[in-house]
């Protein structure tokens, strides 16, 4: 080994938001994740497709760490992703998520999913955050239904009340986890349309999804998981007109 | 009409006839095919006998007269007797107690603004002033008695006025004011030493309804936390805490109570200094709440576990911490998913507060039993006794059924 080998942490640059090394993660004896290496810039919009059980929503997981990497390394804004729950904590803060069954809490109305954690987490007022949340929900198109509880929404306005209450704690990254997936086709134009407007204000993406569409015009790279590994990534010109691999070839032609 | 036009407009028809009104419900419901029409008749037939007979023995036959005679004791037991009060009537103690509630009542229905809150306050104290008025002679129930039953109405109305009219009208001041008026309603019973009208009375002279009611107020409202507490713990990370939890709930769920309250009276002295103030009533409580906070947590972690773990993720993606996940998210809906099996549980520890017979102490079943017991002439009237007493248990079960159903219904709102 070189004496002068700089650590990870200086081999950082200003711009690079994630940045995974060798990530590994089991569940129980199956390997999910086989050696992740990544890196993701600020305000890059990342297309993740791949197989179901290849490991790619478990990957988007550990970045917020509601799954625990086993080894390797992650660094979120900086930060180190490790058993330090101020750390976990902070960087939940920085982290939206949404997710596939949406996840939104039922008990309570849309105006309060959105503004509970801005108000408990971030110590908003409670004027901001009604105010704040009718500006998300205005972005998301909805604002008429602040009033309601979920369970009175379709499940495209769900989906778009959970992309709002994400982006209430004003994250640096958002997280998609196969956003369309249980929705109705057309339902999922009135998401997509939503994370477009988000990809094009400069947040950065990770987006779990198989909307090729949507990729080939908002991602800036995609990554084609497979059985744990990234087993190709690049432009989606590039993946889309000449992919390198079989294995993404076959994927694609599957699918599209 | 051009057959064109049908087409183009299929026809919205009424239902058939006998789909609708009391003829298609008859149809549907009670005669839909031989073996329904048999149970419809059968029970039709079961029902006017029941009632025909039943009714001519209540009527006609039974002598109700024991229930007066017994009188102010099915409410208070010996409260009042020459031993436990000596030279007064401590009637107008219970009595006031009794105004705190319907004036706590009468704010609750100014802050929920009617619905199930009006009804219940509505019926508690229109209830007690009818009590006023009941035929019996001044001998058995004074005049003083009277008056204070009537000024329940007032209370009522005071206390809708105090949360209509001041910063109290709040719920969570009502929470608060609900426990001051619990210990205030102790310290009346009991009264203070030196104090003339508060004349100390001893708890083995508290009785009737009065002490089921003391015994499943104090249960109800300490075993519902110390339960969530227990179910929080037997499912926490740390397993010292979770093994805690486990042997607690097995141990205090594997005994029956009637064993437990008799433990109480020798194992509880042991766990408290040797001149502790403590008597029988504070052990029951004890031992009520804590055999039924094991059931009650296993409940609510019925209700934890139903939950979608999606929930917990969403919380903590957002980065709210467990114990505020626990607090916002996790128990408001484990809790509502399991309301019905809540209140079964407070019903069900609301009848076993009769089992206090067991360490000496006079309930309302138990001062019942004992004075048939001590006037044999009432001895072919014990029926009539016992059937009241039935009565009077099922209006309160019947409440607490009541309003858990209302409350089901208001949160509701939203359901998937």
């Amino acid at each position: 080994m070189v004496a002068n080998e700089p650590t990870i942490e200086q081999t950082i640059e200003t711009d690079d938001i994630i940045v995974c090394r060798d990530v590994h993660k089991w569940f129980g004896d199956f390997h999910v994740l086989r050696g992740i290496t990544t890196t993701i810039k600020k305000g890059e919009v990342v297309v993740v497709f791949g197989p179901s059980g290849s490991g790619k929503s478990t990957f988007i997981r550990t970045i917020n760490r509601l799954e625990e990497h086993q080894r390797g390394d992650i660094f979120v804004d900086g930060i180190a992703l490790t058993n330090d729950t101020r750390n976990i904590d902070a960087i939940r803060r920085d982290v939206g998520m949404v997710f596939q069954s949406f996840n939104l809490f039922p008990h309570l109305k849309v105006m309060t999913n959105i503004t509970l954690a801005p108000m408990k987490v971030r110590k908003l007022p409670a004027k901001q955050a009604v105010a704040q949340a009718m500006e998300l929900l205005e972005r998301v198109g909805i604002p008429e239904q602040a009033d309601k509880y979920p369970a009175e929404l379709s499940g495209g306005q769900q989906q778009r009340v959970a992309i709002a209450r994400a982006l209430a704690m004003q994250p640096k990254i958002m997280l998609f986890d196969e956003p369309t997936s249980a929705l109705d086709p057309e339902m999922i134009k009135e998401v997509l349309d939503a994370m477009r407007e988000l990809a094009t204000s400069g947040m950065t993406m990770i987006v779990v999804t198989h909307e090729m569409g949507f990729a080939k015009e908002v991602a800036d790279r995609m990554m084609m998981f497979d059985d744990g590994v990234i087993v190709e990534e690049g432009s989606p010109e590039q993946i889309f007109e000449a992919p390198r691999s079989d294995r993404t070839k076959l994927f694609l032609s599957q699918i599209l | 009409m051009s057959a064109n036009s049908v087409l183009s407009a299929p026809l919205i028809l009424p239902p058939p006839r006998t789909e609708t009104g009391m003829v298609g419900w008859m149809r549907a419901n009670l005669f839909s095919s031989w073996h329904n029409s048999a149970m419809t008749v059968v029970a039709t037939i079961s029902l006017v006998l029941a009632l025909w007979f039943g009714l001519g023995w209540i009527l006609l036959e039974a002598n109700w007269a024991v229930v007066p005679t017994l009188g102010g004791r099915i409410i208070i037991g010996q409260y009042n007797i020459e031993a436990a009060c000596p030279g007064q009537n401590c009637f107008w103690r219970p009595q006031a107690a009794l105004l705190l509630i319907t004036a706590l009542l009468g704010m609750a229905w100014a802050v929920a603004g009617g619905g199930v809150t009006k009804r219940i306050a509505l019926v508690v104290g229109g209830a007690a002033a009818a009590f006023a008025f009941l035929p019996y002679g001044l001998d058995q129930m004074g005049l003083d008695v009277r008056l204070l039953l009537l000024a329940n109405l007032p209370a009522l109305a005071a206390g809708w006025a105090l949360a209509r009219y001041t910063r109290l009208g709040s719920a969570s001041w009502i929470a608060i004011l609900s426990v001051i008026a619990f210990i205030l309603t102790l310290v009346l019973l009991r009264g203070i030493p030196g104090v003339p009208l508060l004349h100390p009375v001893a708890v083995i002279y508290w009785g009737g309804l009065m002490l089921n009611l003391l015994l499943a107020v104090a249960g109800i409202a300490l075993s519902f936390p110390v339960g969530i507490v227990l179910a929080l713990g037997r499912r926490s990370r740390l397993q010292v805490v979770k093994l805690l939890c486990i042997v607690f709930i097995e141990t205090f769920r594997g005994v029956p109570l009637i064993t437990l309250l008799f433990m109480s009276q020798v194992l509880v002295p042991l766990a408290f200094p040797e001149n502790f103030p403590q008597n029988s009533l504070v052990r029951a409580a004890i031992v009520i709440t804590l055999f039924s906070s094991a059931y009650m947590a296993e409940n609510i972690r019925g209700g934890l576990q139903s939950l979608h773990p999606g929930q917990v993720e969403a919380a903590r993606a957002l980065g709210l911490p467990g114990w505020q996940t626990t607090l916002f998210i996790s128990l408001p809906q484990a809790i509502r998913n399991v309301i019905p099996p809540i209140v079964g549980q407070f019903i069900s520890l609301f009848k076993d507060t009769s089992l206090v017979y067991i360490i000496g102490m006079l309930d309302v079943v138990e001062i019942s039993r004992a004075f048939i017991q001590g006037n044999p002439e009432y001895l072919a009237n014990a029926k009539e006794l016992f059937i009241f007493l039935a009565l009077v248990f099922w209006v309160f079960t019947y409440g607490m059924s009541y309003v858990s159903r209302r409350v089901e219904q208001h949160l509701g709102v939203g359901e998937r």
